[in-house]
């Protein structure tokens, strides 16, 4: 039954080599646990993806309950731990998450680094990887903010008072990242849930493609 | 090598082994974020045995239906706040106190007596023309397509308390 | 497959109407003991990913997120922490080189060196070589960044006590925080003499907090007609049936 759908599916628009081209490739012996139990430290950019899909779902989900209002975050994040069933986990799978991803990202960043894997050719992935660790950090310091209790409010109010002491510019970047030049209130929030749930993740999507491309052209590194 | 014979069975193997894995870890992670989507739908809806005053006596109340209007608390998640309600209170023939819904049953808008100079003794929805009589049944002909919802209501100390609106059963 | 003349397409389009097959590419010539990614690594890969999920998932559930009162920008004495992941950039900003006239070392040129050099890591080691030892200076500057990170890191979370922090912020319910009648007498007297120290909910800035006090209303009276601690004495002017009535009013709130 299934081959007949998936065969009715092949006639028409021709999936097959679309998804083989994805699927089929080989995986050298050095990266193989299962050869070589040292070479658990290749798994570490695939975990650090793992949670970034974890991010990504919980986040989704917890948009159902989330008001980005400084009347109403508070309370929503507050009914969402203590009134809805499984709230107080999904809320905690993408608190976590978001410490994970970044100790993953460190021992994957590491890896890569005393392996030397980022000398030529790989030098453009290794690009793209340091500025997907930034934009991962991007992430976590406005997610920081949208709950609204005491810590996000004067972490945030701290982070932008550094923003502000960039020469020449700094004051345009507060208001930028603020929303008012003096008040971080509800514009700051308006304007942290857009870039944490809208603008970072795009940016994400579009260099986890380049990374993943990368790595299926140049193939993995080759053992020392 | 048993693969060198049946390569087809071995790799079926790999990719059921494959789907059970797969299937064990988009359980592992879907399930608190599905539960938490759909509480909602699980709530227990609130019982109906709320009643406000409605600061009307009991002896104002004549048989020509007047408009009262009073507030609720309503908790909506995390958002509280007043709620205005309103109704048309009269008694019967039999001294019965009867307290309509003045929502229309056509399109929700909001009904009033003798809401049009051309229909005297009637309920008047001004969106579509609909009418019911005092009893609150719709005039066959017009759009409602049922009778005025009807608040649920008790005396206490000579004040009227109301209820819940609940839908009048189908004859 | 049929390339150029010849070829067969379904129905008008371009779908060529010869299937490709769906079997995986063998790899069993390659060298050494390569194996297939779909589906033999994959498989081993999810294994991994299984475990480490439950593992995740466990420790989401022995650990709830904290969450701490709604954000107040007049809390007094609330030390602001960032993520444990900023904490090194939080604590270097604490040294005299990186603060104060120096503030461009803390902000700018010493992250913006180590994250530029990390950015740009591959044209500035540019060898051959890629084992550790044969790149001294590439490793030596990781190194002494890492532990550099790891140190202010330590630095800025040790003398911080954790459990203290997360008692002390304990999230409010909604319904019970308290409901000050402003309306009220007593809140009239309090707003002429008490609230340009305690707040206008209570809450405190210069002085502390008058809501979750245990003193009696003759107590408060004596307090502000004498004061106590670091609060002057006089700060009441008024009547004794004033006074009185605005310590009635502190009670009353507390009692809620």
């Amino acid at each position: 039954m299934l081959q007949k759908i998936y065969d009715w599916i092949d006639e028409r628009i021709d999936i097959t080599p679309i998804w083989r081209d994805i699927a089929d490739h080989e995986v050298p012996e050095h990266v193989n646990p299962a050869h070589h139990f040292s070479a658990f430290v290749y798994c570490f950019g695939g975990l650090t993806f793992f949670v970034v899909v974890i991010q990504i779902l919980s986040g989704m989900f917890l948009t159902m309950y989330y008001v980005p209002d400084i009347e109403n975050a508070w309370r929503s994040v507050y009914y969402l731990q203590t009134e809805v069933a499984h709230g107080q986990i999904v809320r905690g799978m993408h608190h976590w998450g978001a410490s994970v991803v970044i100790v993953m990202l460190l021992l994957h960043t590491l890896r890569v680094f005393f392996q030397g894997a980022y000398k030529k050719p790989r030098e453009l992935n290794w690009i793209v990887g340091v500025l997907l660790f930034f934009t991962i950090l991007g992430l976590g310091f406005t997610g920081y903010l949208l709950p609204w209790d005491n810590k996000a409010y004067f972490a945030t109010e701290v982070g932008l008072n550094i923003a502000q002491d960039v020469p020449i510019i700094g004051d345009e970047i507060k208001t930028l990242l603020s929303g008012d030049e003096e008040i971080v209130g509800a514009q700051t929030l308006a304007r942290f849930f857009a870039i944490h749930v809208f603008f970072l993740p795009a940016g994400l999507f579009a260099l986890l493609g380049v990374h993943f491309i990368l790595i299926r052209r140049q193939g993995i590194s080759g053992p020392l | 090598m048993s693969e060198g014979k049946q390569p087809v069975s071995r790799r079926q193997f790999l990719n059921y082994t494959l789907t059970g894995v797969g299937g064990f870890m988009a359980a592992g992670l879907m399930v608190s974020p599905l539960r938490m989507a759909i509480d909602p739908v699980l709530q227990e809806s609130s019982a109906a045995g709320d009643f406000t005053n409605v600061k009307l006596a009991v002896e104002d109340i004549t048989d020509e239906p007047q408009r009262v209007d009073w507030e609720i608390e309503q908790v909506d998640g995390w958002y509280e706040s007043k709620v205005g309600k309103s109704a048309w209170v009269y008694k019967d023939e039999n001294g019965d106190i009867v307290a309509l819904s003045p929502i229309c049953k056509h399109l929700g808008c909001v009904v009033s007596w003798e809401g049009s100079d051309d229909h005297p003794d009637k309920f008047y929805c001004p969106c579509h023309d609909g009418l019911y009589y005092k009893d609150g049944m719709n005039v066959p002909g017009t759009p409602p397509t049922a009778g005025l919802d009807i608040y649920e209501h008790k005396v206490e100390n000579g004040m009227l308390f109301l209820g819940k609106a609940q839908p009048r059963e189908e004859a | 497959m049929h390339k150029g003349k010849g070829m067969k397409f379904v129905g008008d389009s371009r779908i060529s109407s010869e299937r490709k097959s769906n079997i995986p590419k063998d790899y069993s010539e390659y060298p050494g003991r390569t194996e297939a990614f779909w589906p033999n690594f994959l498989l081993k890969e999810w294994l991994a990913g299984s475990v480490f999920l439950v593992g995740f998932l466990s420790m989401t559930l022995a650990h709830p997120a904290p969450l701490e009162k709604m954000a107040d920008p007049t809390a007094a004495g609330y030390i602001p922490l960032p993520d444990w992941y900023f904490l090194f950039l939080y604590e270097l900003l604490k040294y005299d080189f990186a603060s104060g006239p120096y503030i461009l070392f803390g902000i700018i040129i010493i992250p913006g060196l180590a994250f530029g050099g990390l950015l740009l890591a591959p044209f500035l080691d540019n060898g051959p070589g890629r084992r550790p030892h044969q790149r001294p200076i590439a490793v030596g500057m990781m190194l002494l960044a890492l532990t550099s990170t790891i140190w202010l890191t330590y630095k800025s979370a040790s003398h911080v006590d954790w459990e203290q922090r997360a008692d002390a912020n304990k999230p409010v319910p909604p319904s019970e925080e308290v409901q000050i009648d402003k309306e009220s007498e007593g809140y009239a007297l309090y707003e002429n003499n008490c609230m340009s120290c305690h707040g206008e909910d209570m809450g405190g800035t210069a002085g502390p907090a008058l809501i979750g006090i245990d003193y009696s209303a003759d107590e408060i009276a004596t307090i502000a007609k004498e004061g106590i601690g670091s609060m002057p004495p006089g700060q009441f002017s008024g009547s004794d049936e004033e006074l009185q009535k605005l310590a009635d009013f502190i009670v009353s709130v507390n009692e809620q």
